[in-house]
């Protein structure tokens, strides 16, 4: 039974997979602290070792250093565990990072749907049309006042021409 | 308890320091000394909780080059003190273990959210064990801290709704945001 966050607070915000994530990453600890107490006893270990060497003990030397060897055998067996959790641990976070982007890219899609619902064809086509229009009419006002200015430049250059006279 | 090389101040060699004067403008610079100096000797000892009952076991408040010692009443009445700028707290009725915070926990607070915002951790969970005692923290003055500090200080974060601790069964660990 998990401890409810939610009384007067908001929801939380610890997903199932944080959970998850969580207990692997006590493991990983678990391990290491493991692998401290296994590295501690192998240091004392090679001092006895040593120690009994020079006081010629050699029989005794010798289990020591198969004992020696057996713990740096387990050493190696937990880091190969931990590279497992490690990986695992990233797998799941990775996971979660890609739920976030489809998420982000579902999100995405909607919003450009909605906008793109907004845009009514008719309504486009309308501005289109208006826009043809406008510009038509604009056309005709432009030739008519074209040709009026090409009157009266006429005019204006009749009447210089008719002073010269 | 472990000797770390100490700059004691000093008034710690002084005995009058550790009887509690009786002359109010005197009374009010010995108290001040002394809350510097537990809360420097704390920072520097990485001792989060005092205990009162065990006092003489610390060179802090047992000088015993000139024979002082700060008497139990003193020592709880100069904590209290410190509870009042939020650099102590007692943590049991008959006032005998005191959590010291030469940080507050709103500093603490501060400083392991930015160590989580500056590795990338946000939105990722942690082990407490791992925030506190992991290799990445190792350079952290809050390394070492001890658990009941940094829930507290994990409980300031969740206020600010930067973290949730969560607490279940054979987990211990908080989620960052």
């Amino acid at each position: 039974m998990g401890i409810i966050f939610g009384k007067k607070k908001p929801p939380s915000r610890v997903t199932e997979q944080d959970k998850a994530v969580l207990q692997l990453k006590q493991q990983r600890d678990k391990l290491k602290l493991y692998q401290k107490k296994i590295e501690l006893a192998l240091n004392k270990d090679r001092e006895v070792a040593k120690q009994l060497i020079n006081k010629g003990q050699k029989e005794r030397a010798k289990l020591l250093l198969k004992k020696k060897r057996y713990q740096e055998q387990l050493l190696l067996k937990t880091d190969a565990q931990l590279e497992n959790l490690e990986k695992l641990t990233h797998d799941i976070e990775f996971a979660q990072v890609e739920v976030q982007v489809v998420e982000g890219l579902k999100k995405g899609n909607e919003a450009l749907k909605q906008v793109n619902e907004s845009l009514n064809i008719e309504d486009i086509e309308n501005i289109l049309q208006e826009t043809r229009e406008s510009v038509d009419k604009q056309n005709e006002i432009n030739e008519l006042l074209s040709g009026k200015l090409t009157d009266e430049d006429e005019e204006a250059v009749e009447k210089r021409i008719g002073r010269h006279h | 308890m472990s000797e770390v090389e100490i700059d004691w101040p000093w008034q710690y060699s002084f005995p009058p320091f550790f009887t509690l004067q009786p002359h109010p403008e005197t009374r009010h610079k010995q108290v001040a000394a002394w809350k510097s100096l537990i809360l420097a000797y704390c920072q520097k000892t990485k001792t989060y909780i005092i205990d009162v009952r065990e006092a003489t076991q610390f060179s802090l408040f047992n000088n015993s080059a000139i024979n002082r010692k700060l008497e139990h009443n003193v020592i709880v009445s100069i904590l209290s003190e410190l509870q009042k700028t939020g650099n102590a707290a007692a943590v049991d009725k008959a006032k005998n273990r005191w959590e010291i915070y030469w940080h507050t926990l709103e500093e603490w607070a501060s400083m392991i959210y930015e160590y989580v915002s500056n590795s990338g951790m946000q939105n990722t969970v942690l082990t407490l064990y791992e925030l506190v005692h992991g290799e990445n923290s190792n350079g952290e003055e809050f390394n070492g801290m001890q658990q009941e500090v940094l829930l507290k200080v994990l409980k300031v974060l969740e206020r600010e709704r930067k973290c949730e601790v969560i607490v279940e069964d054979d987990m211990q660990g908080a989620k960052f945001f």
